[in-house]
């Protein structure tokens, strides 16, 4: 008996969107909530937080009339549901506010700042997403033996270093000792003027400008600390790439290619394909971390990104310019999380999204 | 690998230091560190300064050095330890202390416990030491929000482990069995499953120490937190940082050293912790 459609029944189709549009839609749609979700946060972690910026700008010098007067031009003084409204609506037309100290707008700082950090943090976790998945991924295949133990080793003390720590000795092995890095002193030496700005990136701002040796210089002034942050963070990609492709080596249809005698290198090949989701989403996961997390290492090299900036606003309680780091940071975050989700759908489509 | 505690009392704690000796060195290093740090006599006063002494380099007399302010190097990485640990303790325990409970809550399988972990992923997406950083500046530089930073940056990860622990603890047979029987939710929390998280809990406190470390060492790097006379390692760092474009290592360098080595004890001892659970349940 064969079973035959019953009569006047129509096979139903996806009523929703489906496959990769699907996917990429309903995390677009989570992007949106999330995003406002940060906006309201940023606001209130600064607003509510007990602290007084007024005075703290006024001095210590400074009588009840100046730190009114400051309050007043700041906007302080009025109440918290009026300033949220001001703030969600500066936001919406683009409008972060203006620093207390430089009275600039913070997104135009924002905006020239970011290149340098986005120059330092792509480049660090390209380092570090190469160094360590080869040190994890050599480590995984001679498990136990000597390879294994001495990356094992090196990945335990690069991630218990402080960033900024590695960064200091290798200024002062590299600078100092060996005088092949030059002085930690920004992206270009004190002599050296900027190129003029075309992307603000300035190697290729200086490759424009036709500056060859300012190019130089500046991936001379970008070794150190991109050595500081990928060596760090290589330490946590290796311990990750060891157990993922541990476990893919082991898997079954590594034993099975093995089974059927294919080559070693096809072999090793599966097993990359295999955990190539894992590394993936480890690399956003980091590329986010790094994004406000290097701005110690920023600091420690003199070099002028967001990083810089925010730790000199947080310090002088400069609010609209901690709120604009937290916001950008934050839904830089989420873009790369949203982005780290597709790409994975995409790459694995067993994996399955609400 | 035999089985440390099937051994008869006297030899297991040899055989205890022989299966992880990294995370037995890693111990003792912090057992003699706050020894030194809580009871022993310095060679000089840490915070003394001595103006005609300044950037002598590690030797006879001081033997890590001295920095700018001609104060004893040895004397202030050991005394820093003080304050540095039991703030690093503090801050644990606080994490822990709030991140057990709310990480039992929030393994339940009710609707309010997803969106409870989706406002947590939400809260990670911002930069935390940032965070850390602005909580602890805008409060006036207060010590006990170092501790509170601290508890915000690791409460979200016990809460995450745990959940993840407990959802997949929840469809074991003996839970099923427990339910089964008629056990109340409490006596499965506290008698099943609790007992079953202890030791990701333990890998995890263990780890929460190292990261409380280093997260009090980049707040005084930056100037926030422990402050000037009290020597703190983050402090040091941030003293000799510009003296080592000029050669003057050592005073960071100890320093640096001494953040670095407690990290890796407590990442040793995490890692120690992790290989046995992962054994006994096997």
């Amino acid at each position: 008996m064969t079973l035959a459609p019953v009569e006047g029944a129509k096979i139903r189709g996806p009523k929703r969107a489906s496959g990769p549009w699907r996917l990429v839609l309903g995390r677009l749609g989570f992007l949106v909530a999330a995003l406002f979700g940060v906006m309201t946060l940023s606001f209130l972690l600064v607003s509510v937080t007990p602290g007084d910026p007024a005075r703290l700008i006024a001095g210590p010098l400074a009588d009840e009339t100046q730190v009114t007067a400051i309050e007043a031009e700041l906007g302080l003084d009025r109440p918290l549901g009026e300033r949220y409204l001001d703030y969600m609506g500066g936001l919406v037309q683009g409008d972060l506010g203006d620093s207390y100290y430089s009275k600039q707008p913070v997104i135009d700082e924002i905006a020239s700042k970011l290149p340098a950090t986005l120059t330092l943090v792509l480049l660090s976790v390209a380092l570090a997403a190469v160094l360590g998945v080869v040190v994890g991924a050599v480590g995984a295949y001679f498990r136990t033996r000597w390879p294994d133990s001495v990356g094992r080793l090196f990945t335990g003390i690069f991630q218990a270093v402080p960033d900024f720590f590695l960064g200091l000795m290798l200024i002062y092995v590299f600078f100092f000792v060996l005088g092949i890095a030059p002085a930690p002193a920004g992206q270009l030496a004190f002599s050296e003027t900027a190129p003029a700005r075309v992307t603000g990136f300035i190697p290729i701002d200086s490759l424009v400008a036709g500056d060859t040796s300012l190019f130089v210089s500046s991936l001379k002034h970008l070794v150190l600390p991109v050595l500081t942050l990928g060596l760090v963070y290589a330490a946590y990609f290796a311990k990750t790439a060891r157990t993922t492709v541990g476990r893919a080596l082991n898997s079954q249809q590594v034993h099975f290619a093995r089974a059927m005698g294919l080559p070693e290198r096809t072999v090793l090949r599966y097993a990359f394909v295999e955990s190539r989701t894992t590394i993936v989403t480890y690399a956003g996961v980091i590329f986010a971390a790094l994004l406000g997390g290097e701005a110690i290492v920023e600091r420690v090299f003199a070099w002028d990104g967001i990083g810089t900036w925010a730790l000199t606003g947080i310090l002088r309680l400069d609010l609209p310019v901690v709120q604009g780091m937290v916001l950008v940071a934050g839904a830089l975050t989420l873009i790369t999380y949203t982005l780290l989700d597709i790409v994975v759908g995409l790459l694995d489509p067993r994996i399955k999204h609400a | 690998m035999p089985d440390v505690f099937a051994a008869p009392k006297g030899r297991q704690f040899r055989l205890l230091v022989k299966e992880h000796p990294g995370a037995t060195m890693g111990v003792s290093f912090i057992a003699l560190l706050l020894l030194a740090s809580l009871v022993a006599p310095l060679p000089y006063d840490p915070t003394a300064t001595d103006g005609s002494s300044s950037l002598l380099a590690p030797g006879a007399q001081h033997w890590f050095g001295t920095d700018g302010a001609g104060a004893d190097v040895f004397s202030r990485v050991i005394a820093a330890a003080r304050i540095d640990l039991s703030l690093a303790l503090a801050g644990t325990l606080l994490s822990l202390g709030l991140g057990l409970p709310l990480g039992l809550m929030a393994s339940g399988k009710g609707k309010g416990s997803e969106w409870l972990v989706r406002a947590l992923d939400a809260f990670q997406a911002f930069p935390l030491l940032i965070l850390a950083l602005a909580l602890v500046s805008l409060s006036g530089n207060k010590l006990y929000m170092v501790v509170v930073a601290i508890a915000l940056i690791n409460v979200p990860r016990y809460i995450r482990l745990m959940r993840s622990e407990i959802l997949s603890l929840r469809e074991s047979r003996f839970i099923e069995a427990a339910i089964a029987m008629g056990a109340s939710t409490s006596r499965v929390t506290f008698k099943h499953l609790l007992p079953n998280v202890w030791g990701i809990v333990l890998v995890q406190t263990s780890l929460t120490i190292a990261n409380a470390i280093v997260v009090i060492a980049s707040l005084s790097f930056l100037g926030v937190g422990v402050s000037a006379p009290t020597p703190s390692w983050g402090g040091m760092i941030r003293d000799g940082a510009g003296n080592m474009a000029s050669g003057e290592w050592w005073i960071a360098g100890f320093a640096g050293l001494a953040v670095l080595l407690c990290v890796l004890a407590f990442n040793q001892l995490a890692d120690a912790i992790g290989d046995r659970t992962a054994r006994t349940y096997r």
